[in-house]
C-alpha cells in the first residue's frame, strides 16, 4: 500500500527514475498493475492538477510530473491490457490550425490521461478535417480543441461544422479551451463543454464518459 | 502638448492634458502599407514605414517596435518560418538545441551577424529619425530565457531546467552577453526607452523563485546597461499573475505593460494603489476583444482602465498585448478617441 504512495509521491515530484523503480518494485512485490494505476498514478495526477490550479506548482513541475507518469504507464500498459483493464473512453486532442501554443493542450491531455482516458494527441496546427478524421479513426467520444489566439479560435467553429457535415456530430462531445475561450463562445459555436483549466477539463471529460 | 511631453508627464506621475494611448499596433500595421507579413517582418524600410504610418494615422502617443519573438534567436542560426498572414516563428521541428548536450553549443555571438537583429536596429534608426523627437520610440527586446526557449522549444526547456539546470543557465548567460551588446546598439539609434519582454515572470509559466534564479539576474544586467546610458527601462509581460515585485526589484523599470492582475494584487484597483506611484502602468485592455465582442464591451474596458488607473498620471491606455494582427483597426481608433475624450484630465 505504502508502495503506491511512494509511486504517487515520485510522480508528483516529477522524479521519473524513482517512479519507474518503485513501479518495478511494486510489481515484484506482487502488487497488481491496476492497483498501481488506481492507487498510485491516478491520485498523483489529481493532486498535481489541484496544486497547479492553486498556483502551488507551475508549468515546469506539471511537465515533469507528466513525464514521470508516462514512464510508469509504459511499464504498466501491457499488463493492464493483459488484465483486460480498459480505458474509460477515448479522446482526440489538438491545438487548432494556425496555432502553435501547445503547453495548455499538453496539460489537458495529461489530466485526461490521469482520469484513465486514452488520448490521441494530434499535436499543433490541426485542421478541422484532421480532428474529424482522427475522431472517426479512433472511435473517440471526446474531441478536445485548444486555441490561444483570437485569430485561431474561430477555427473551432469550423471543427463543429465539419463534424456536422460528416454526420459525426452526435457521436462526440466537443470540448474547447485555451486562454481567450469563454463559456459564451463555446455556446455560440455550438461546442459542448468549456472549462477554464486542465484539472476541471479532466473532471468534465470523466463525467462525459461515465454518464455516456 | 506634444506626444513626447504627454508621455513624459505621465511617466513622471504628473497629469498631462489627457491619458496617453497606444493600442500595441504591430503586425496589423503591415496592412497600412499593403505588405505581406513576411515583407513587414524582414524589410526594415517597410516595417518602419508601417509602424510610423500607424502612429500618424491613428494619432498614437508612442511607437513600440514589437515585430515578433523570433528576432533574437536568429543570431544563433534558428530556422524561422514566415507564414503569409501570421507572425514569424521558429521551425519547432528543427530547433538549434535538439537535446540537452546542445546547450553547450550556445555561445555569445556577434549580433552584427544576425540579419534580423540588424533589421530591427535599422527599424529603430529609421523610426527615431521620422519621429524627430516628437514621438517616443520604444525598442523591444526579448529576455534571454525567452530567446533560449525559441532555440529549444518551451516545453523541453522547462523540463531541462530540472534535468540540466547548469547547462540552461550557462546558455542563457551566453545569450545575455549578446543581448547586452545588441541592447547597446539599439540604444545607439537614439530610442527613448527599451522594453524588455520577460515572458516567464508570471504564474502562467513558472514560480517567482525559479524566474529569479534563471532570468532575474540576467535581465538585471540588461536593465543596468540602459540605466547607465540614461535610457528608460520598461517591461512587457502579458502572462497571468505576473511578478511585479520581483521584476521591479531586478530591473527598476519606469513602466510595465501588462494584461492581467499582478500576482500580489487582488484586482486592478489594488495594483494602482500598490504600484501606481512607483511605476507607470500600461494596459490592460484585452486584445482579443478587438476581434470578438461588441464595440460597447470594448469601450467599457477602455473606460474601466481609465477610471481605475488615470488619477495622478502614471498611466498609459493600451492593449495588454499585441492588437490582433488580422483584425481591422476600428477598435484601435475607438480606443484613441476614448483616451482623447473620456481620458481628459480636468485641470
Ligand atoms: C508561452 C506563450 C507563447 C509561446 C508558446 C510556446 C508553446 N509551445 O506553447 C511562444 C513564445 C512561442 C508564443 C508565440 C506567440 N504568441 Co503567445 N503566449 C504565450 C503565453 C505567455 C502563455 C501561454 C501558455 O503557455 N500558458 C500556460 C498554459 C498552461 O495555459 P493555457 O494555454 O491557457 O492553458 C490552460 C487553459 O487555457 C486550459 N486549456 C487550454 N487548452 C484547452 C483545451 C481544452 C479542450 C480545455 C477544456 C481547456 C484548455 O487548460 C490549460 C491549463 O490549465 C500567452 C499569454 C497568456 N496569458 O496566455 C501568450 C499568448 C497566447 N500569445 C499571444 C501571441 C499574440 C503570440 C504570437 C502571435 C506572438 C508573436 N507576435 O510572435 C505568437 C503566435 C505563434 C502561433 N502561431 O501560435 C497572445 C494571443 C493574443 C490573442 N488572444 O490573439 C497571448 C494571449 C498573449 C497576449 N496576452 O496577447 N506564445
Amino acid at each position: 500500500m505504502s508502495k503506491c504512495n511512494d509511486i504517487s509521491l515520485a510522480v508528483q515530484k516529477g522524479k521519473k527514475n524513482d517512479a519507474v523503480t518503485f513501479v518495478q518494485e511494486a510489481l515484484s512485490e506482487g502488487i497488481k498493475a491496476e492497483q498501481i494505476l488506481t492507487e498510485g498514478l491516478l491520485p498523483a495526477m489529481d493532486i498535481v492538477g489541484q496544486k497547479f490550479t492553486a498556483n502551488e506548482i507551475y508549468v515546469p513541475e506539471m511537465l515533469i510530473a507528466a513525464r514521470a507518469m508516462n514512464a510508469a504507464m509504459e511499464i504498466l500498459k501491457p499488463m493492464l491490457v493483459d488484465a483486460g483493464v480498459k480505458p474509460i473512453g477515448r479522446a482526440v486532442i489538438g491545438t487548432v490550425k494556425g496555432d502553435l501554443h501547445d503547453i495548455g493542450k499538453n496539460l489537458v491531455r495529461l489530466m485526461l490521461e490521469g482520469k484513465g482516458i486514452e488520448v490521441f494527441d494530434l499535436g499543433v496546427d490541426v485542421s478541422a478535417e484532421q480532428f474529424a478524421d482522427a475522431a472517426a479513426e479512433h472511435d473517440a467520444t471526446i474531441v478536445a480543441c485548444s486555441a490561444l489566439l483570437t485569430t485561431t479560435m474561430t477555427e473551432m467553429k469550423r471543427v463543429v461544422e465539419v463534424f456536422v457535415e460528416r454526420g459525426l456530430r452526435d457521436k462526440v462531445k466537443i470540448m474547447v479551451g485555451g486562454a481567450p475561450i469563454t463559456e459564451a463562445f463555446c455556446k455560440e459555436i455550438g461546442a459542448d463543454y468549456y472549462t477554464a483549466d486542465a484539472a476541471s477539463a479532466g473532471d468534465v471529460a470523466r463525467n462525459i464518459l461515465v454518464s455516456a | 502638448m506634444t506626444k513626447m511631453e504627454r508621455v513624459v508627464e505621465s511617466l513622471f506621475h504628473r497629469e498631462p492634458d489627457r491619458v496617453p494611448v497606444y493600442p500595441i499596433l504591430a503586425g496589423v500595421t503591415r496592412n497600412l502599407v499593403g505588405a505581406s507579413y513576411e515583407k513587414w517582418a524582414t524589410d526594415a524600410e517597410t516595417c518602419a514605414n508601417a509602424l510610423y504610418k500607424a502612429a500618424k494615422d491613428f494619432d498614437l502617443d508612442c511607437i513600440v517596435t514589437l515585430i515578433d519573438l523570433s528576432i533574437e534567436c536568429d543570431a544563433w542560426g534558428q530556422e524561422i518560418v514566415y507564414p503569409a498572414d501570421q507572425a514569424a516563428h521558429p521551425n519547432y521541428d528543427n530547433c538549434v538545441i535538439k537535446n540537452t548536450d546542445d546547450y553547450a553549443k550556445i555561445k555569445k555571438v556577434d549580433y552584427r551577424t544576425s540579419k534580423r537583429m540588424m533589421m530591427h536596429i535599422d527599424v529603430c534608426k529609421r523610426l527615431v529619425e521620422m519621429a524627430n523627437g516628437e514621438l517616443p520610440v520604444v525598442t523591444f527586446v526579448f529576455g534571454p530565457l525567452g530567446v533560449l526557449s525559441m532555440l529549444r522549444n518551451q516545453a523541453d526547456m522547462y523540463m531541462d531546467i530540472y534535468d540540466v539546470p547548469g547547462e540552461v543557465k550557462n546558455a542563457a548567460r551566453e545569450i545575455n552577453e549578446t543581448l547586452k551588446e545588441y541592447t547597446n546598439a539599439l540604444i545607439d539609434t537614439g530610442v527613448n526607452a527599451v522594453m524588455l519582454d520577460t515572458l516567464f515572470a508570471s504564474a502562467s509559466i513558472m514560480s517567482p523563485s525559479m524566474w529569479m534564479e534563471f532570468e532575474g539576474g540576467l535581465v538585471r544586467e540588461l536593465a543596468d546597461i540602459c540605466h547607465d546610458r540614461g535610457t528608460l527601462v520598461m517591461i512587457h509581460n502579458c502572462g497571468e499573475k505576473i511578478y511585479f515585485k520581483e521584476q521591479i526589484e531586478t530591473m527598476r523599470p519606469c513602466a510595465i505593460s501588462f494584461l492581467h492582475v499582478p500576482a500580489d494584487c487582488k484586482d486592478f484597483a489594488e495594483c494602482k494603489e500598490k504600484y501606481g506611484d512607483k511605476i507607470t502602468l500600461i494596459g490592460c485592455v484585452t486584445p482579443a476583444l478587438a476581434e470578438i465582442g461588441t464595440d460597447e464591451e470594448w469601450d467599457e474596458q477602455c473606460k474601466f482602465f481609465i477610471d481605475t488607473f488615470k488619477k495622478g498620471g502614471g498611466f498609459m491606455l493600451a492593449t495588454g498585448c499585441e492588437y490582433p494582427s488580422g483584425t481591422d483597426l476600428t477598435r484601435a481608433k475607438r480606443m484613441v478617441e476614448l483616451a482623447k475624450t473620456y481620458g481628459k484630465y480636468e485641470k
